[in-house]
């Protein structure tokens, strides 16, 4: 209930935004464990110097005094005027980590040794110069698959003195995206390929069509070359196929009837890692998804993506 | 080396120079093998951050621990009190030093480092002291400043940068603090030990004594006048005043049976009756003053005349003295009216009027009967005085400071034989004659004189002077001896004095006054500081600040007082939060950017909003709505814009100036 | 510059009734940059792009983009020439001055990518060898809406490789009746004589480097580019990339308009051009309106 109401009260004071800049509106400020202790020593000098009627032990008293509300100042200071945005964002497996990328913006002057962690979890130290910027990646565990919004940030900051923290939780919008954990699956739940629903060898440009010829580049694969037209003397070419729409392999999430849904998210997963660590081309079918054939890491990531935002509303 | 160090390297050097600046005063003062264990730490540290060593471990610690206990009760003979306290807790810092490891334990370094800062408060005191202690608490801060920025490009000179910057911002709360935090009489009394015996008055007098103190330069106390001081032949600052003499020493004494009850009124209790005499006399011309009393280990204050004071920690006795409730071991401050007039209504009867009249049964017979001759020759007391004075005026006595020593009858032999002495000579010699012939009489010390420096008077150990009272028409009058031999002693001070009688002698005993002039001139200066600091700071206790508390604010009530603080520090927090979070400071707009700004706001007293900030806006909203001001707004605009975004370095102030003509040439285009 | 005025000219005397388009197609050739024209076939696109090439003198080729279009189609091949025994390099069209990539968009992203490289690093590197491509070195690509069928739409990341994207629309109707009623114009541009020769542009191109953007300019450049970073209703902000595109891009347009200096008007002029092919919105939101809307919020001084 009084969390809730904390959660409702932060969100209206700090909504979530792409970008935050900190201001009175969202820094609270409050004596460390040390700064207690230093105000317990000045009470305790005080003391001394009524009882020793020293005047001078009573102004260092104050003097201490005087510092610690002027730490005040300046320790808000230091997260004041503090600019925050949502850098990039690494995707991870469910049961890992993934990343998302802060990006710290000093405009007017330094902020030094701010402390930065999504709630819960362990801090970064991190200082940005005046006229500065500095990305801070900072690791967030995924529990569930999906597009996944950090809990608020933690800024603090007990520089100069450490005799208070200022702080601030600022809700930073950005997503990081958790990929189905992966896992074994008894057959290649794919159509295309050949018969037995294993990947087939897939050469570089699919197999039978021949589509023609063209000129040898760098790079391209020894076994396309046109050996026999080198051999009539018509110069270094390259065989060109059409890839046959029988011969894609599409990996299926229909094919994994009656296995629950994030265990077929799961077993498509681990085939998509397996394929492209084979570096094997192939497509991947999802119910109102579908990613067109590909290979590489790109085409890896994409299907990790579609994958991960399997069932979203949107 | 297992263990990581948490406390960056950059600011390990000023927490090492914070803890030896801290450290010094303790080790000036205190046993020697406190500068031992300080270099053994600072050496055994420097080998680990070396990599030579290793910290040392639990049981070393223990032993260095046990070690530095025993020895503080060595050289102390315990462990509490104030002296004990600071050396154990300066030890402790120190052992501290060699345990540092994380930054909790730099926090508790510093943290002990701050009641070593006080500890040297404890015995320092002068402003110098003050400096130090500042100084030492910049170092501090300047480490706290370091172990907060755990960022390797930190640069250690920052450090230092930041905290006298914060410690400068945090001076005038601390002031505001220190005139308005109300001071409360300690909540359980501490003594310091008594210090070293000092010069100074002591409670007896005998040949010599007086003559000693001329030798320190040290100061006695300090008086400021309110108004016109009087001359110097009126300045006579009775401290003590010796009534029983055995022959060769002058001592305190109270009749027989009578005991403070009768002799001290402390403002407690009812009044006694003498007490109420002499207010009942309170009537004449009065002198007002503060007096600021330098350290002496003893109760006796200083004061001319009959003093009244308002008896809050210090007593009026009998024979018109103040007498402090305890040894004066700090500075201290009282506030004087002195009555002259209210001599009057003291009395002498009985058992006091004996004691005043009495002597040894024998002994210095040549004196007793030069005062048997005087009084057959003068009926009338006040003549046989005048006689005795002119005794002294017209025999060949010497003023010296170097008088030959006399055993025996101390007193014939001075007034027949040697007949050279210094002041306790003649007042001694004088009131024995006196009392001989049968009037009350008794020897007065204190100091006679002082120094004007700005607009108070310095009262020095070599201004100590012993003079007489004799009990003259119903009260005591003050009788000088020694006016009468050397007047000048009286007219011109003790250094003068001696100055004059240079010649013959040569100087001895006067190196404290001969002086090359410019050093005089800067401790005189140094000693105004001094003063000051006294009266301001020091002396600043709960009178002092009623009564500056009361011409502040009026009437000086605890909601005032409160109100006044949170006022005065809220007003200045705010002051310093503007200076500490201003923009201006970090983004200063530039003169062209507040000459838009300018511009801008005009319009906007006359109804334009810009559409958007540009000069091009400005144009075209201007000529929108007054076509008659197309014109300059159109010469405005190009102007700014020629220095804008044309000219290559920032805009001159003549251009400026130029631009703010067109400006404001514009504006008055829009009336027309 | 009245060279620069004549050229404008000329090239409006084919390609009727734009003369802003014009003036930023020219403003992105003198910043050096590649130029993106999205619109329908038929809008004049080419005749734009060939007229710019006729005024400079430019060595010019066209290439049209196809599905089955592969990257060596563009860069060209290493033959092997059995007669020799050695590999000889046969230069795609890239090797060219100016070069229109038609309908880039139906190629595939495989294609693109090579050609956006060269774009982008002005060398092609074939059979291990890198050779430079000619200076000048224009791209105009054109582009047909992307709702059209069977096409690839360029990513975001290589559409940051135009300096501008600008978009010819249709004709005014009295523009359209002068051209109906006028002469065959692909004659006219085949006609159009040189304005300015290429090493004079490239002189061109060296000088508006030196066109001055004072500190004010400066700051006003970064403030926009800060704002579309903090505005929510992107998906991201414009990169420093950008910003120096924008900067470049306001100092050619000043020298267009005869000036030495930038204006703030210079980069108000380029600012849809360069900055909205380069952001996303974030919900379906208009992103030209958006990218307008900033020229508002933005203040040109601040004050």
């Amino acid at each position: 209930m009084v969390r809730n109401a904390w959660q409702r009260w932060l969100d209206r004071r700090l909504p979530r935004a792409r970008q935050v800049r900190l201001d009175q509106r969202g820094i609270f400020i409050l004596p460390s464990g040390y700064g207690y202790l230093y105000l317990l020593v000045a009470v305790l000098l005080f003391f001394g110097g009524i009882n020793y009627e020293n005047n001078l032990i009573l102004g260092l008293c104050f003097l201490m005094i005087g510092l610690f509300v002027v730490a005040i100042l300046h320790t808000y200071r230091n997260l004041s005027g503090l600019t925050l945005r949502a850098g990039g964002a690494r995707s991870g497996f469910v049961g890992g980590q993934g990343s998302l990328e802060v990006v710290l913006i000093a405009r007017r002057r330094g902020h030094r040794a701010l402390w930065l962690r999504w709630l819960e979890q362990t801090a970064q130290e991190v200082s940005v110069e005046r006229n500065e910027e500095t990305g801070l990646w900072l690791n967030l565990p995924l529990t569930r698959r999906g597009a996944r919004r950090p809990p608020r940030l933690r800024v603090e900051s007990r520089y100069p003195l450490g005799l208070l923290r200022a702080w601030s939780l600022v809700a930073l919008d950005q997503v990081c995206l958790a990929w189905p954990r992966p896992q074994q699956g008894a057959e290649c739940p794919a159509r295309g390929g050949d018969r037995e629903r294993r990947p087939a060898p897939a050469a570089q440009n699919g197999s039978e069509e021949f589509r023609g010829l063209r000129g040898y580049v760098p790079g391209d694969a020894l076994t396309q070359v046109d050996w026999k037209g080198y051999a009539r003397g018509r110069g270094l070419n390259v065989k060109l196929f059409d890839e046959p729409a029988s011969g894609r392999l599409w990996l299926r999430y229909d094919l994994l009837e009656g296995v629950p849904v994030e265990q077929r998210l799961s077993i498509l997963c681990d085939w998509v890692l397996q394929l492209s660590r084979e570096n094997r081309p192939f497509a991947l079918w999802l119910p109102g998804a579908e990613l067109p054939p590909g290979q590489g890491d790109e085409q890896r990531r994409r299907a990790l993506d579609l994958l991960a935002r399997h069932g979203e509303a949107d | 080396m297992a263990r990581i160090y948490q406390v960056p390297s950059h600011a390990r050097g000023w927490l090492t120079l914070a803890i030896i600046a801290t450290s010094l005063p303790q080790l000036s003062d205190g046993p020697w093998w406190q500068s031992g264990l300080l270099l053994l730490v600072l050496g055994w540290r420097a080998l680990v951050d070396r990599q030579r060593l290793a910290l040392p471990g639990r049981l070393v610690r223990l032993v260095l621990l046990l070690a530095t206990v025993a020895a503080t009760w060595q050289s102390y003979g315990r462990l509490h009190g104030p002296e004990a306290g600071s050396a154990l807790i300066t030890a402790l810092f120190a052992l501290k030093y060699l345990e540092l490891v994380s930054k909790r334990d730099a926090y508790v370094l510093i943290v002990l480092g701050y009641f070593v800062c006080a500890t040297i408060l404890l015995f320092h005191q002068g402003p110098l002291a003050a400096l130090y202690v500042i100084g030492c608490l910049a170092l501090l801060t300047a480490s706290l400043a370091g172990i907060n920025y755990s960022d390797t490009h930190a640069r250690r000179r920052q450090h230092l940068g930041v905290a006298a910057v914060m410690l400068l911002q945090a001076l005038p709360l601390a002031a505001i603090l220190f005139v308005l935090v109300p001071r409360v009489a300690p909540l359980w009394n501490m003594q310091l030990d008594s210090g070293q015996a000092r010069t100074g008055m002591s409670d007896s007098m005998s040949p010599g004594q007086v003559s000693r103190l001329t030798e320190s330069a040290e100061l006695a106390f300090r008086v400021q006048f309110e108004g016109q001081a009087p001359p110097p032949r009126q300045r006579y600052w009775r401290g003590l005043t010796y009534s029983y003499f055995d022959g060769t020493t002058w001592r305190q004494a109270r009749p027989p049976g009578w005991s403070d009850r009768d002799t001290v009124y402390g403002g407690r209790g009812p009044q006694p009756d003498w007490y109420r005499d002499l207010r009942a006399a309170d009537s004449g011309p009065a002198w007002r003053y503060r007096v600021i009393m330098a350290p002496s280990q003893q109760r006796w204050l200083y004061a001319l005349a009959v003093p009244f004071t308002d008896l809050d920690g210090l007593a009026l006795a009998r024979d018109l003295r103040l007498v402090a409730d305890a040894p004066v071991t700090g500075p201290l401050s009282y506030r004087v009216r002195s009555v002259p007039a209210a001599g009057a209504g003291a009395t002498l009867d009985g058992a006091e009027r004996e004691l005043m009249l009495s002597l040894p049964e024998q002994g210095n017979a040549r004196a007793r009967r030069l005062a048997g001759e005087w009084r057959r020759r003068y009926r009338q007391d006040d003549a046989l005085v005048r006689a005795a004075l002119d005794y002294f005026r017209q025999q060949p006595f010497f003023y010296t400071l170097e008088p030959p020593p006399v055993t025996g009858d101390t007193v014939d032999r001075f007034l027949f034989d040697t007949r050279r002495g210094f002041c306790e000579h003649y007042a001694s010699s004088f009131t024995f004659l006196m009392r001989a012939a049968g009037i009350p009489a008794r020897v007065v010390a204190g100091y006679q004189g002082g120094e004007a420096n700005g607009d108070y008077l310095q009262v020095r150990q070599y201004d100590a002077h012993a003079w007489s009272e004799v009990w003259l028409d119903g009260r005591w009058q003050r009788v000088d001896p020694t006016a009468a031999v050397a007047p000048e002693r009286i007219e011109l001070g003790l250094r003068q004095t001696l100055r004059n009688l240079g010649a013959d002698q040569d100087g001895e005993g006067g190196g404290a006054f001969n002086r090359v002039p410019l050093l005089f001139q800067l401790q005189q200066w140094a000693d105004y500081v001094d003063f000051n600091w006294q009266k301001w700071v020091l002396g600043y206790r709960q009178d002092q600040q009623r009564a500056f508390l009361e011409r502040l604010l009026g009437a000086v009530t605890a909601t005032r007082i409160a109100l006044a603080l949170l006022v005065a520090v809220l007003v200045t927090t705010a002051l310093l939060a503007l200076l500490v979070l201003s923009r201006r400071r970090d983004d200063p707009t530039r003169p062209l950017e507040r000459e838009f700004r300018r511009l801008r706001q005009a319009l906007r007293r006359r109804g334009l909003e810009l559409p958007e900030a540009s000069s091009a806006a400005v144009q075209s909203a201007v000529s929108g709505r007054w076509p008659g001001a197309a014109t300059a707004a159109g010469h405005w605009r190009r102007y700014f814009e020629y220095l804008a975004y044309r000219l290559d370095q920032e805009p001159s102030g003549g251009q400026l100036r130029q631009l703010a003509r067109r400006r404001r040439a514009l504006l008055r285009a829009l009336g027309r | 510059m009245q060279a620069l005025d004549n050229a404008l000219a000329r090239v409006g005397s084919v390609v009727l009734g734009k003369p802003e388009q014009l003036k930023l197609a020219l403003a992105c050739l003198l910043a050096g940059g590649h130029l993106l024209i999205e619109d329908l076939p038929g809008m004049g696109k080419t005749t734009l792009a060939h007229a710019l090439a006729r005024v400079f003198r430019l060595d010019y080729r066209r290439v049209q983009f196809t599905s089955d279009m592969l990257p060596a189609d563009i860069l060209g091949v290493s033959l092997f020439d059995p007669e020799s025994g050695e590999f000889s390099l046969r230069e795609g069209p890239v090797f060219s001055q100016l070069l229109l990539a038609d309908e880039i968009n139906r190629a595939t992203p495989k294609t693109q990518g090579a050609l956006l490289e060269a774009m982008e690093e002005r060398q092609v590197t074939l059979d291990g060898l890198t050779r430079p491509l000619p200076s000048p070195f224009f791209v105009v690509a054109t582009q047909n809406p992307v709702t059209q069928a069977g096409t690839f739409v360029l990513p975001e990341s290589q559409l940051d490789r135009f300096l501008m994207r600008i978009s010819l629309g249709y004709p005014a109707p009295e523009v359209e009746l002068e051209l109906l009623a006028g002469g065959d114009l692909r004659e006219a541009v085949r006609e159009l004589r040189p304005v300015i020769e290429p090493a004079g542009l490239v002189k061109l191109i060296a000088h508006v480097g030196k066109v001055r953007a004072s500190r004010d300019l400066i700051d006003y450049v970064q403030r926009l580019l800060e704002a579309t970073r903090a505005d929510d209703r992107f998906a991201a902000g414009l990169s420093p990339r950008a910003g120096l595109g924008l900067l470049r891009a306001a100092r050619a347009w000043a020298l267009i308009h005869n000036r030495d200096y930038v204006l703030p008007e210079d980069v108000q002029a380029v600012w849809p051009s360069v900055a909205e092919h380069r952001l996303q919105p974030r919900e379906g939101g208009q992103v030209a309106a958006i990218t307008q809307s900033l020229l508002q919020t933005v203040p040109v001084v601040r004050g």
